[in-house]
C-alpha cells in the first residue's frame, strides 16, 4: 500500500529510468516545435486566449532580457550630482519648492471659482424618452397607455411610498433601484462603496432628476461620513457630490467620481 | 469493518485560473451561441439570462463539490481531526473552506442580481453588457480565491497520500526516540517496507502495516521518533506520533535502545517514557528494549537497569528483541497482541452491548421444581437394541464413512444394489440379462401379458365377425363428383395465385389496385368472364367501342398515306433516332447498360422515396388559412 511520499521513495530506492535525462532533454528541445505547431493550428477563441498569453510572455521575456543586458552593459557610475541637491549649509532652506506649492494652490482656487460645475464628464449623450420609459398598457382591454416604467437604474429615497396604482404615472422597478455607489476619490486614488443620499441633477432633463434616474453623467450626493473628510473649518463632511462615470444600466453597478 | 474515511476520493481542486477556464468553457459549450439583434427582445433576454444562470450554477456546483468532498474536521474521528490539525493547521483549513463557501454565496447572489437586471434589458447590446459584467464579477470573486484553492489542492494531495488507518481496529503503535529500531521492527512484523536508515528522523510521518495474528487482522503503526521536550516545542513530525498515541486505542510498544547507538542515553529515553506516560493510560503498554545483539539488560549499569525494570511495578511489561538477529520479535508481537486482545474482550464484556450477544447464546435450563428425577425418555426398544449390539450404536455407519474406508472420493464406488428389496437377499447381485432364448426380457416384465393378449385377440375376432373390416362398395354419386371437381379447381387456382405472387418481385414498388385495374386488358377481362361461365362477346364489343385507338398514320388508308407522302416528297426526311441506343456498340452492350441502370435504380425504387415529381402537401395547415377569429365577420379574406 503506497503511503506518504511513495513516489520520491521509489525514485530514491530504484532511481529513474535509464534514459530519463535524455527523454527530458529531448522533450524540452521539441517543445518549441510543438508549441509552434499548436500556435499555427489553433483558431477561434482558443487562439485569442493563446495569443494573449503568448504576447504577455514575450513582453516579460523582453523585459528580463533587457534587465540582463543592463546588468552586463557597462554603466556610468552614479557619481553625477542629483538634481536639486544643495550643500549642507543650505539644507534647511526649501523656499523654492514651497513657492511651487503656493502657486499650485492659487491655480486650484482660480479653477474652483471659474466654474462651479466643472465636472469630469461635461457632456453626455442624450437619452430619448422612449429609451428611458417603457409604455405600460393599462385598462381592462389594455387600451390605455398613460403609464410609464423607467427602464434605467433609479435612486429612490428611504421614505418613498408608492402612490395608488391608479394615479401612479411612473413606475420605478424594484430591481433597478440602487442604494450604493462605488465612489472614487480622485486624489486619494481609492474607491469606496458609499450610500447615495440623493440625485442632485440629471443632465438629461429635470424630470429625470425628479425621478432619481441614474445615468452616465448624473450628479449624485453621497454619504462620505465614513471617509472622515473635514472642511477647512474643521467640520466633518458627510454629504458630497459625485458624478456617475459609467453606464449603470449596462454594468449593473454605479461608479462615480467624487467632486472635490 | 472497512475504514469509513476515504480521503483518496477527493476530486482535484483546479487553480483559480483553470477554474475560470473550466467554468467559462463549459458555459460556452453548453449554451447556445448564436443570437441576432433582430430576434425578439424576450428571446435575446432569455439567451443571455441562460448564460448568466448557467455560469452561476456551474460555479455553484463546482464549489459545492469541493465543500462536500473535503472532510469536516468536527465530524471525522478525533484522531484524523487532530492529525489534520497538526499537518494542515485547523484554522487555516477552516478558513479556506469558509472562504470557498462565501465565494459560492457571492457568486449566487451576483447571478441572481444580474438575471433580475437582464429582465429589463431593452437591447441586445445592453443585455450583452450585463452578461459580461455578471461573468466578470463572478470571475473576480473566483480570482480572489486563488490562495484558498491552491492550499486546498495541496491539502488534498497530502490527504490522499496519508496511510489509511482505521482508528477502531486492533492496532499496535510503535514509538520511541529516533533511531531506536522502530521501523526495523515494523519491517520485520509487516510487509510495509518502511525506509530504515542509520540517522535520526528517517521516518517523517505515520506508516501503517498489516499482519495476521490469531486469524485476526492487525494494523501496526510506525511513528516518527519523539524527543523529550514540552508539547509546545514539538514540531509537526513529532506531533504526528503524539496524535496517534493520544487518539488510538491500541497496544503501545515503547522502544528503548540500551546500546545508546541512537545517540540518546538510557536516562533520556526513560525520562521521555515517563513524560509521555499519560498517553499510555488505559492502553496495554510494552517497554521494548531493542538491539539486544549489541547490548542486553544484563550488560548495562545496575542503576540504569534498575530504572528500566522499575516500570514493571506499573504493570508495564518488558520485552527484548533484536531485529538484526531476529530474536524476540515474534514473542514481543504476540505479547502485545494478547494484551490488547484481552483488554478489548474485557472492555466488551463490561459494555452493555455484550448482553445482546450473550442473550442469543443463552441455553435455558428449567429449574427443579421437586426432588423427582425426570430423565430424558428413551424407548424400550432402543435401549434393547443398544444392549444387543453393544458399543457404538449411537454412531451409525454412513455411506460417507464407507467412502472414507473404501479409499475416498473418486476411488470408492457406491453400492446401489445393497438396498434392493427382493424376495431373497441372494438375488441382489444377480446379473439380469436383456435377452433370454431370443426373447426380450423386458417384454415379460408384465405378469399378465399373456392374458391381456388373449383378451385383445378375442375382441378383434368379435369385431371381425360383426363386419367392421368389410370393405364397403364405392358410394359415389353426382354430388360428390361435383364437390371434388370444385375442390380441385380451387386448389389449382390457389396454386396459380401462389405462383404469381412468387413471380412478383417483392422488392419492386407496387402498383395500387386501381392502377392495376387500369392496366388489365380487355382480353384479361373476357377471359375472366369466361372463367366465370359467362359470354364475353358483349363486353368485348363494348370495350372495343369505348377504347378505340386514336387515328394514327399506321391505321390510315395506305393510299392516302402514299398520296400525302408524294405531295411532300421535297421535304427532308427527319430520321427518328432511338436515343437509348446512341453511343452503344451492339445489342449486348445495350443490355448491359440497361442492366446496370436497373441495378442502380433498384435501391431508390425499393425505398420508394418521394421524388420532386411526386405530389406533396408541404404545409397541411397554412397559417393564413386557419388563423383569426371565426365568430364575427366573414372568412372570405382567408
Amino acid at each position: 500500500m503506497p503511503q506518504n511520499e511513495y513516489i520520491e521513495e521509489a525514485i530514491r530506492r530504484h532511481g529513474r529510468r535509464m534514459d530519463h535525462a535524455e527523454r527530458k532533454r529531448k522533450k524540452e528541445a521539441r517543445k518549441v516545435h510543438k508549441n509552434s505547431e499548436f500556435a499555427q493550428k489553433v483558431h477561434g477563441l482558443k487562439a485569442k486566449l493563446y495569443n494573449k498569453k503568448r504576447h504577455s510572455e514575450k513582453i516579460q521575456m523582453k523585459k528580463t532580457l533587457k534587465v540582463h543586458d543592463e546588468k552586463n552593459a557597462k554603466q556610468k557610475t552614479d557619481d553625477a550630482v542629483p538634481e536639486g541637491a544643495v550643500p549642507a549649509y543650505l539644507l534647511d532652506r526649501e523656499g523654492q519648492q514651497r513657492a511651487k506649492v503656493l502657486s499650485n494652490m492659487l491655480k486650484q482656487k482660480r479653477k474652483e471659482k471659474a466654474g462651479k460645475w466643472n465636472v469630469p464628464l461635461p457632456k453626455v449623450r442624450g437619452i430619448a424618452e422612449d429609451e428611458m420609459f417603457k409604455v405600460v398598457k393599462t385598462g381592462k382591454s389594455k387600451s390605455k397607455s398613460w403609464k410609464r416604467m423607467v427602464t434605467k437604474p433609479t435612486f429612490v429615497g428611504d421614505g418613498f411610498t408608492r402612490k395608488p396604482p391608479k394615479y401612479e404615472r411612473f413606475i420605478r422597478p424594484m430591481a433597478l433601484r440602487y442604494k450604493k455607489a462605488n465612489v472614487t476619490h480622485p486624489e486619494l486614488k481609492a474607491t469606496f462603496q458609499l450610500p447615495i443620499i440623493g440625485v442632485k441633477k440629471n443632465p438629461q432633463s429635470p424630470m429625470y432628476t425628479q425621478l432619481g434616474v441614474l445615468t452616465k453623467g448624473t450628479i449624485i450626493e453621497v454619504n462620505v461620513a465614513e471617509l472622515g473628510l473635514v472642511t477647512t473649518g474643521g467640520k466633518v463632511l458627510w454629504g458630497k457630490y459625485a458624478q456617475i462615470t459609467n453606464n449603470p444600466e449596462n454594468d449593473g453597478c454605479i461608479n462615480a467620481l467624487l467632486l472635490v | 469493518m472497512a475504514s469509513i474515511y476515504n480521503f483518496k476520493k477527493i476530486a482535484p481542486v483546479p487553480e483559480a485560473n483553470d477554474f475560470l477556464d473550466i467554468v467559462l468553457n463549459k458555459t460556452q459549450r453548453k449554451t447556445p451561441t448564436v443570437v441576432h439583434p433582430g430576434y425578439k427582445i424576450t428571446r435575446i433576454r432569455q439567451f443571455y439570462m441562460r448564460k448568466v444562470k448557467f455560469t452561476q450554477e456551474t460555479f455553484d456546483e463546482k464549489l459545492r463539490q469541493i465543500l462536500e468532498e473535503f472532510p469536516v474536521l468536527d465530524s471525522v474521528h478525533p484522531f484524523y481531526a487532530d492529525l489534520m490539525n497538526v499537518l494542515y493547521d485547523k484554522d487555516h483549513y477552516k478558513l479556506a473552506l469558509g472562504q470557498i463557501n462565501t465565494a459560492r454565496h457571492l457568486i449566487d447572489s451576483i447571478g441572481k442580481d444580474y438575471v433580475r437586471l437582464l429582465k429589463f434589458g431593452d437591447s441586445l447590446y445592453r443585455c450583452k453588457q450585463l452578461k459580461r459584467a455578471a461573468l466578470g464579477r463572478m470571475a473576480t470573486v473566483m480570482k480572489r480565491q486563488k490562495d484558498s484553492l491552491s492550499y486546498l489542492e495541496q491539502v488534498r494531495q497530502h490527504l490522499a497520500r496519508l496511510p489509511t488507518i482505521d482508528p477502531n481496529t486492533r492496532t499496535l503503535i510503535v514509538c520511541g526516540y529516533p533511531n531506536v529500531g522502530k521501523s526495523s521492527f515494523m519491517n520485520k512484523v509487516t510487509r510495509a517496507d518502511v525506509d530504515v536508515q542509520p540517522y535520526a528522523f528517517t521516518t517523517k510521518s505515520l506508516f501503517v502495516g498489516h499482519m495476521d495474528y490469531k486469524y485476526l487482522r492487525w494494523q501496526v503503526i510506525d511513528t516518527p521518533g519523539i524527543l523529550d521536550h514540552p508539547l509546545e516545542e514539538r514540531n509537526t513530525i513529532e506531533m504526528q506520533s503524539i496524535t496517534a498515541l493520544a487518539h488510538l486505542r491500541a497496544a503501545v510498544l515503547f522502544f528503548i535502545d540500551l546500546s545508546e547507538q541512537c545517540g540518546y542515553t538510557i536516562q533520556d529515553q526513560m525520562s521521555l517514557f515517563h513524560s509521555i506516560k499519560p498517553l499510555f493510560a488505559n492502553k496495554p503498554t510494552l517497554l521494548v528494549t531493542s538491539k539486544t545483539d549489541v547490548c542486553t539488560l544484563n550488560d548495562v549499569k545496575p542503576e540504569e537497569r534498575q530504572m528500566v525494570e522499575a516500570v514493571r511495578s506499573e504493570s508495564i511489561e518488558l520485552s527484548q528483541l533484536s531485529s538484526y538477529h531476529d530474536t524476540g520479535i515474534i514473542e514481543t508481537r504476540n505479547l502485545a497482541c494478547d494484551k490488547l486482545l484481552q483488554q478489548r474482550v474485557d472492555m466488551k464484556l463490561k459494555g452493555h452491548k455484550v448482553s445482546g450477544v450473550l442473550n442469543k447464546i443463552n441455553v435455558a435450563q428449567p429449574g427443579k421444581r421437586d426432588t423427582v428425577e425426570r430423565p430424558a425418555f428413551i424407548p424400550e426398544s432402543v435401549l434393547k437394541r443398544r444392549q444387543q449390539s453393544g458399543e457404538d450404536q449411537m454412531h451409525r455407519m454412513l455411506e460417507r464413512d464407507l467412502e472414507v474406508e473404501g479409499g475416498g472420493a473418486g476411488v470408492f464406488n457406491v453400492d446401489l444394489k445393497k438396498r434392493y428389496v427382493l424376495a431373497s437377499d441372494e438375488w441382489k447381485y444377480d446379473v439380469i440379462p436383456e435377452i433370454i432364448d431370443g426373447k426380450n426380457v423386458a417384454d415379460f416384465i408384465d405378469p399378465d401379458i399373456e392374458e391381456k393378449l388373449a383378451e385383445l385377440e378375442r375382441e378383434e375376432e368379435k369385431l371381425a365377425a360383426e363386419g367392421l373390416y368389410d370393405s364397403s362398395e364405392e358410394t359415389t354419386d353426382e354430388e360428390d363428383v361435383r364437390i371434388r371437381d370444385i375442390a380441385r379447381r380451387i386448389r389449382e387456382r390457389k396454386q396459380i395465385i401462389a405462383q404469381e405472387s412468387r413471380i412478383k418481385d417483392v422488392n419492386r414498388s407496387k402498383l395500387t389496385t386501381k392502377d392495376k385495374a387500369m392496366i388489365s386488358s380487355t382480353g384479361d377481362f373476357s377471359e375472366h368472364l369466361q372463367r366465370l361461365g359467362l359470354d364475353p362477346t358483349l363486353a368485348d364489343e363494348t370495350a372495343s367501342r369505348i377504347g378505340r385507338k386514336r387515328g394514327r398514320s399506321e391505321s390510315r388508308d395506305p393510299a392516302v398515306k402514299l398520296a400525302r407522302s408524294s405531295s411532300v416528297a421535297a421535304r427532308a426526311v427527319s430520321v427518328i433516332r432511338d436515343r437509348s441506343v446512341m453511343g452503344l456498340k451492339d445489342a449486348r452492350q445495350k443490355l448491359a447498360t440497361e442492366k446496370s441502370k436497373n441495378m442502380s435504380m433498384r435501391r431508390m425504387n425499393r425505398m420508394a422515396r418521394a421524388g420532386e415529381a411526386d405530389r406533396a402537401i408541404m404545409n397541411k395547415m397554412p397559417k393564413h388559412l386557419f388563423s383569426g377569429k371565426r365568430s364575427i365577420g366573414s372568412n372570405d379574406r382567408r
